[in-house]
């Protein structure tokens, strides 16, 4: 397994994750697609090392990389996709309404915390 | 036989939900109803006792199982075995006979007649299941929903403050003890590899030692063993047909029937012995001194349950042939005289308005059944001939008589005190109810009540009778608990030995003790300092659960995930060790360190940026990055669907946050550290994972076959386009789907900006 590519899924990781502890939302939006490139690599090193295309040309499967789990990232890009695509949507209508796209508190959870303390 | 159990089963809920739902203005109406079930199962369990065949016929023992998760061994597994049968008579048996008792108890008009009978009738339900279970995950559903009857049942009069107070106490200590217990098994099934209980291995070491005192605890507060035992007199708060049912007869019988399934699985382990010895003689000795103290007759007979109950689990701690055999005759006889008892203090209250033995005199005369009704079942309770409690007593001495070294020792004495203070009690209950003292006004017999009564009690004697008949019920169960028991069996006249002398012993000692007891008529019952304490700690744990959840349900979101990864990045370290770094190599292609150097450093950049455009263009330089790294690996399908993605969305990114300020707020900055500390955990935790699972790899990747597959079967060359179109072809089905949906969400957002526009 390659360590450059363990560093980067991370990094990857690491900076998706500081993101979305963030309280700006395009931030959050910005750390859930890192997060979808971090998962990505994941799935494909788990799959092996890397190697040809795996697209027969007659002259055998060896030295082809492992199919399976690139059948399997294709689809996670997409869905990140449409999920990152959804939530700026989101933000850009939270910033319609508050003027900014902050996320804030949970409000019934804060409105329990008051009440018991 | 399979249908039996759930034709039986069946029929207890079927009531429940009649009785529920009837909603019987009349409670005894409701508890005729509710009593149909229990009476059809008592019937089939004597029918199999007295049929020549038995359980021993062309089918074995009714099992029935229900798998869930096969490769869990999750199942809902049952199996009447000889044991569960002594248990089905004494459960429905009692119970049938506590139904009738309930409706004479129960004025015509009291109140509770669509909630009582159909609470006391799931109980019922609750207590077959478990003596049933043949799966202690079985064992463990219907263990936690007889605690939940018994405190729906406590608390039955719902408008005392004091009886809430006890039904809370009850719940909570059998409900922390089930939770132990939950461990304990856990750890017990996963040590033995097994969670059927029929032939459960046996189990040794660390683990098996945690597991048996985490069970052993749980069965003991169930049991109502010391310290546990608090919430036993307490709960006698509740109707006295529950006291008779759930308090003496049946429910606090599961930790002791616990304590004797798992005796053969934790014979090896020490600590189970010796806990269980603690727990059975400190509840013995002080059930007993308990029972001397009170002046309510029913408290006297609770505190001579934890008594009794101690010498269960003491004889079951024992654990030898003899002393199993013993114990499982006591548990059939005390179920017998104790129910009888309690029925008779029921009697006695509904009928004279008082249990303080103080205040009753003169009972002998004026309620003449009643009173040999109670000296049969008293009498027996004391293991005084000519009554079953007798020979089961008798088998008791004679076990602990036949061990060796300390373990005689201790065992001896235990019992033997045990018994002397049985006698005495039971003396001076008899004497205080009955004897003389202040004529007591008596009102007229109900005969629901007296009938349930003079059965059981009729039961003591002619148990002794047939005790041929009550040997054939014992032995089976107690050679399944263990197999030595085979040689044993009760005797009617032992002949002079010692076990004889020193139980006749017993008997004039603890009559002299009883007589003198009986004549101090001051009531010495020990404060409830046990009970306050437990409550205090309960009222401790609930006032301070507000701020707990103050604390931990803040509210804030970002707070609340940092949380949950650091949670998962800590749970990971126990897994570091399988982290190996061998087949580890630098890079595939050095091009490839470039990359990757170059989107993390794009990634980072993209953190620290304040500018929302920066931020979106690093973005975009990441999933390039990427499309560069798919390529070197060999994914050319995914580097050109990232390039395409990454221009929608850094375009998406201009488009949706064109509107906002170019600079991210900076709200975030106050914990910044904490993040970052937070996110490095994560992002090690993740690479240690990845590190660990590609250490371990299963198998070789069949890339030879998927490729044969895809040019033969697939009709295509790229093998990566076949498996989305063809293998996984509803997978990518669902993919469009869900772009679709975003789609549509996505126009209905912006939609609805226009209509506000």
């Amino acid at each position: 397994m390659s360590i450059a590519l363990l560093l980067t899924v991370g990094g990857l990781t690491s900076v998706g994750l500081y993101l979305i502890t963030s309280r700006s939302l395009s931030r959050i939006i910005l750390g859930f697609a890192l997060l979808g490139h971090a998962s990505v690599l994941a799935l494909l090193m788990s799959g092996g090392p890397a190697g040809r295309a795996p697209i027969a040309d007659g002259s055998g499967s060896d030295g082809f990389a492992n199919p399976l789990p690139q059948a399997l990232a294709l689809t996670a890009i997409v869905i990140s996709f449409g999920l990152t695509l959804f939530l700026l949507a989101l933000a850009s209508r939270q910033k319609d309404h508050t003027g900014d796209d902050l996320v804030e508190d949970d409000i019934e959870d804060s409105r329990i915390a008051e009440v018991k303390q | 036989m399979q249908q039996v159990i759930w034709t039986l089963l069946g029929a207890h809920v079927a009531g429940v939900v009649l009785a529920a739902i009837a909603g019987f203005r009349s409670i005894r109406a409701g508890l005729a109803v509710a009593a149909f079930a229990p009476t059809i199962t008592a019937i089939w369990a004597i029918w199999l006792f007295v049929s020549q065949d038995g359980l021993a016929g062309a089918d074995g023992p009714p099992t029935s199982e229900l798998v869930w998760v096969e490769g869990l061994d999750l199942a809902f597994r049952m199996q009447v075995d000889s044991l569960a049968l002594l248990m089905t008579l004494l459960v429905s048996g009692i119970g049938a006979l506590v139904f009738i008792y309930a409706i004479g108890y129960f004025a015509p008009d009291a109140a509770g007649g669509a909630t009582f009978p159909p609470t006391l009738l799931a109980f019922s339900a609750s207590m077959l299941g478990l003596v049933w279970s043949d799966s202690i995950w079985t064992l463990f559903i219907f263990w936690e929903a007889t605690s939940i009857t018994s405190f729906l049942l406590v608390g039955h009069k719902n408008s005392d403050a004091n009886v809430q107070t006890a039904a809370r106490r009850a719940l909570m200590i059998t409900g922390v003890g089930g939770l132990v217990l939950l461990a304990g098994l856990i750890i017990l099934a996963q040590d033995v590899g097994s969670s059927t209980l029929t032939n459960l291995a046996a189990a040794e070491g660390s683990r098996a030692t945690l597991a048996a005192i985490l069970v052993m605890i749980g069965a003991a507060t169930k049991s109502a063993q010391v310290p546990f035992h608090v919430w036993l007199p307490g709960a006698m708060a509740a109707p006295t047909p529950v006291s008779a049912y759930l308090h003496s007869a049946t429910m606090v019988k599961a930790g002791v029937l616990l304590v004797a399934v798992m005796g053969t699985t934790f014979a090896d382990v020490q600590a189970w012995k010796v806990l269980g010895l603690a727990f059975g003689i400190a509840s013995m000795i002080w059930g007993g001194v308990g029972a001397l103290r009170h002046v309510d007759a029913k408290l006297i007979l609770a505190w001579g349950t934890i008594s009794q109950l101690g010498l269960l689990i003491t004889l079951l701690a024992l654990g030898t042939g003899k002393a199993v055999f013993a114990a499982t005759s006591i548990l059939f006889a005390h179920a017998i005289f104790k129910a009888g008892l309690f029925l008779i203090v029921g009697e006695v209250d509904i009928r004279t308005g008082t249990r303080d033995i103080r205040k009753l005199g003169g009972l002998a005369k004026s309620m003449p059944i009643t009173f040999a009704v109670a000296l049969l079942s008293g009498l027996s309770m004391a293991g005084a001939p000519p009554l079953l409690g007798f020979p089961a007593k008798e088998a008791a001495i004679e076990a602990v008589l036949g061990l060796s070294g300390w373990e005689q020792i201790i065992g001896v004495v235990s019992v033997v005190g045990g018994a002397v203070l049985t006698v005495a009690y039971t003396t001076r209950f008899l004497i205080g109810v009955f004897g003389a003292g202040p004529d007591t006004i008596v009102k007229p017999r109900r005969l629901a009540m007296t009938i349930p009564a003079v059965v059981l009690g009729f039961l003591s004697v002619a148990g002794f009778a047939a005790l041929g008949l009550v040997n054939d019920i014992v032995r089976p169960a107690a050679i399944e608990l263990n197999a030595k028991s085979e040689v044993y069996g009760l005797v009617r006249w032992p002949g002079i030995k010692t076990a004889f002398v020193v139980s006749m012993a017993v008997l004039i000692v603890g009559f002299a003790l009883g007589v003198g007891a009986a004549a101090r008529k001051v009531a010495s019952a020990p404060n409830a300092t046990g009970a306050d304490a437990a409550d205090g700690l309960i009222d401790g744990i609930l006032s301070n659960t507000p701020r707990f959840i103050a604390v931990v349900q803040h509210g804030s979101l970002p707070v609340y995930l940092a949380t949950m990864t650091a949670a998962v990045a800590v749970a990971g370290i126990a897994f570091t060790d399988q982290v190996s770094l061998s087949h580890l190599q630098l890079w595939d292609t050095p091009l490839q360190g470039v990359l990757a150097a170059g989107i993390v450093a794009a990634a980072a950049a993209g953190a620290a940026v304040r500018s929302r455009l920066g931020a979106t263009l690093t973005l975009g330089a990441t999933g390039i990055g990427m499309s560069g790294i798919f390529i070197i690996h060999g994914a050319p399908d995914l580097a050109l669907t990232q390039l395409l993605v990454e221009i929608i969305v850094v375009v998406g990114f201009v488009l949706g946050l064109g509107q906002l300020a170019n600079q991210f707020p900076t709200v975030d900055n106050a914990w910044r550290a904490t993040r970052l500390a937070v996110a490095t955990l994560g992002g090690l935790a993740v690479m240690a994972g990845l590190a660990a699972s590609s250490a371990n790899p299963s198998g070789v990747a069949p890339i030879e076959d998927l490729t044969a597959g895809a040019v033969n079967d697939g009709g295509g060359n790229n093998v990566v386009n076949v498996i989305l179109t063809d293998v996984r072809a509803l997978d990518t089905l669902g993919e469009v789907v869900v772009l679709a949906t975003v789609a549509i969400g996505i126009l209905a957002l912006a939609n609805t900006r226009r209509a506000e526009a």
